[in-house]
């Protein structure tokens, strides 16, 4: 399915239709403003306004699917997690769908809640830490496209964003810089602990992690993820680039900052972490943009590893791309509540003496694949 | 140094990823968690769990052991008048003040009082959660738990058919019974020891007067304070005779204290208590029955 063009036609039926009925006005009321009805809507009618709200539509369809995902995530991840533990997790709000209202009733309760800033705190940047963390995130969405031509950036060619890869990446690494904000600004000692050890989780994390990406940009030719998935119609990155695949994933679980690599928000250690003094929805919107920061970890996988949207015709593209994200967040929120967090010593370690060499490797790797002419 | 066993990847990753994996396995595929849905499903609770009290009627004596023992004053003895009993009186509980410590349910001389598995007891009003006798009362309870209290079939003694004919003494293998002479009556009375009788019964059928007779007498957990009879001080009033629950207290005549009357007839003897002490139960009510001073009690409260 064109998601462009699906939008393109329901924005072009809803001008027609107003601008029937705008035109009829005008024809009855002329005395009233002359001219002005003709020219507002012929602006109406041009390209670059229907195809302003074409896009906003697309955004708002890739929204709504990106947050129902989110949902999805936040009762699979507890399910999950309640049946490593031996327990049931969410049971009774939702019954019947396995207790999947939960996460609605939760957020209800979060939504009634005062909302406190603390008097010490620095306002602008207490406010402005998660319009940062939330915003940059749902930008990081805004290149990856769920089919070939069902994304946000994608135009009627269904070409996508040149760079989209590095779009992505770049908005999905902006966080750390506004967790640094909030930790800072709150004024408490275990936030400002956790915005530094954020700040010093993605020394480690980053440069590994774009290396990958390096090598799986490499052998594919391309910026763009419809020039990465097309690339990986016979083959998965993932074979050829297993090391690769390995540090990516682990590096995945570091950005996304979940429990192995959780360092700026231990509860054990620091209270909450950096989210210690948000309170109701603005530690609500926290916690959903995390979930959606593992959502847009699983699609970046699935789109540079895992062969993105390609799978046997019988399922829509983009339904492939979901269940392969889902099999990754599967695994991953596996690995989160198997294994103990590490110190904040031994991320760096990890870091720069683990998966730094094996990155380079993995580099190496592709570089020999793509001069054997293989790829 | 020597690396610790289970470090490295091998220890760290594979190992507890494996583990949760089987726990998956288990709770999610082949079976069902471990976690009991309290409302909806219920914990199959041991025998001996401690709940609400129930009360056997027909069992109990009425001796206010209970009451006495209970460590948070939660219990109090109830006057009733019950169709086929008659007049008795019965403990109730306040469970909101209950520590559920079990003290009145060990110490309860015939086993009237038990423990039930019912532990919902939470109410709105405190007064609800405050159970009288007749709100205990379970006449067929007591009859369905296996006991755990040893029971133990022995000869009782009922002073008032005895005639001190030694019959008893004479028959019993072990010799238990000894013929112990009441001050001031001119009579023996056996007295049985209860740790060295085997049951056997031959007191029984020795026995013309069938004084004797064999009952189940359950053992006891603690050491009773025993009452004992200051002679100089008892009026022969028959209180405590009244007050005995364990009908252990008899009231005999002392002869040669007859008052000569102005007629020249002589008047009625007078009276003393005789304490049959296999039957007490050691609640201390002839003790607080007494006005005169003529019973000590060690270790009873006032």
């Amino acid at each position: 399915m064109n998601l462009y063009e699906f939008c393109y036609g329901i924005i072009h039926w809803l001008v027609d239709l107003v601008n029937n009925l705008w035109y009829w006005l005008g024809d009855v009321l002329p005395w009233v403003f002359g001219d002005f009805f003709d020219a507002v809507g012929d602006f109406a009618a041009s390209d670059s306004n229907i195809a302003f709200f074409t896009i906003l539509t697309e955004v708002l369809i890739i929204v709504i699917i990106a947050l129902i995902n989110v949902l999805n995530f936040i009762w699979l991840d507890r399910k999950f997690m309640g049946r490593m533990f031996d327990f049931y997790g969410p049971y009774y709000v939702g019954y019947r769908i396995g207790g999947w209202l939960q996460n609605l009733a939760d957020g209800i309760k979060l939504f009634v809640k005062e909302i406190i800033t603390p008097a010490k705190a620095d306002r602008v940047g207490f406010l402005l830490a998660p319009v940062i963390f939330i915003s940059s995130s749902f930008l990081a969405l805004a290149t990856i496209p769920l089919g070939r031509d069902f994304g946000i950036a994608t135009n009627e060619s269904g070409a996508g964003v040149p760079a989209g890869v590095l779009v992505a990446f770049a908005m999905f690494a902006i966080a750390p810089f506004s967790i640094l904000i909030a930790g800072w600004s709150s004024n408490n000692k275990y936030t400002l602990i956790g915005g530094m050890r954020s700040a010093a989780q993605m020394m480690s994390y980053e440069i590994p992690m774009l290396l990958t990406v390096a090598s799986v940009l490499l052998l594919a030719g391309s910026f763009s993820f419809s020039g990465v998935v097309d690339a990986q119609h016979d083959l998965w990155f993932a074979i050829p680039l297993f090391l690769g695949f390995i540090v990516f994933m682990v590096c995945l679980m570091a950005e996304v900052e979940i429990q192995p690599f959780d360092l700026p928000e231990a509860e054990a250690e620091l209270v909450e972490g950096w989210t210690t003094e948000y309170c109701g929805m603005r530690f609500g919107l926290f916690m959903m943009t995390s979930y959606l920061r593992g959502y847009i970890g699983g699609a970046l996988a699935t789109a540079l590893f895992l062969g993105g949207w390609h799978g046997p015709e019988l399922i829509p593209d983009p339904i492939w791309f979901l269940i392969k994200a889902y099999t990754v967040f599967v695994i991953v929120e596996w690995t989160r509540w198997s294994l103990p967090r590490v110190r904040v010593d031994q991320i760096l370690d990890i870091g720069w003496k683990r998966l730094m060499p094996l990155a380079v490797l993995n580099l190496f790797i592709a570089v020999a694949f793509k001069t054997m002419g293989w790829f | 140094m020597a690396k610790r066993k289970g470090s490295g990847t091998l220890g760290l990753v594979v190992r507890p990823v494996r583990r949760t994996g089987k726990q998956v396995w288990s709770s999610l595929i082949r079976g069902k968690p471990n976690t009991i849905l309290y409302p909806y499903q219920k914990l199959d609770l041991p025998p001996t769990y401690r709940g609400k009290h129930t009360l056997d009627f027909k069992r109990c004596i009425g001796c206010s052991n209970c009451v006495q023992i209970c460590p948070n004053d939660c219990m109090w003895m109830e006057k009733l008048e019950d169709p086929e009993l008659g007049k008795i009186e019965r403990p109730g509980i306040d469970l909101g003040r209950c520590l559920f410590c079990g003290l009145c349910v060990e110490i309860c001389p015939t086993v009237a009082l038990h423990e039930t598995v019912e532990f919902e007891l939470a109410d709105r009003d405190r007064e609800k959660i405050k159970f009288g006798p007749k709100d205990l009362r379970d006449d067929t309870y007591a009859g369905q738990v296996v006991e755990e209290r040893q029971k133990r079939l022995l000869p009782v003694l009922d002073m008032s058919k005895c005639t001190s004919c030694e019959k008893c003494a004479g028959e019993c293998p072990e010799m238990c019974i000894a013929m112990m002479p009441i001050e001031g009556v001119g009579r023996s009375k056996p007295e049985i020891n209860y740790n060295k009788c085997t049951s056997e019964g031959k007191c029984v059928i020795a026995c013309p007067e069938k004084a004797l007779e064999m009952k189940d007498v359950y053992e006891s957990y603690f050491e009773m304070p025993e009452p004992k009879l200051v002679l100089q001080n008892c009026t022969g009033c028959g209180a405590c005779v009244r007050a005995c629950p364990a009908d252990a207290i008899y009231m005999m005549d002392m002869p040669g204290t007859e008052k000569v009357l102005k007629d020249g007839k002589k008047g009625k003897p007078k009276k003393r208590a005789v304490f049959v002490l296999e039957k007490c139960v050691g609640c201390g009510r002839c003790f607080r029955a007494c006005k005169f001073d003529a019973i000590e009690m060690p270790g009873v409260r006032e």
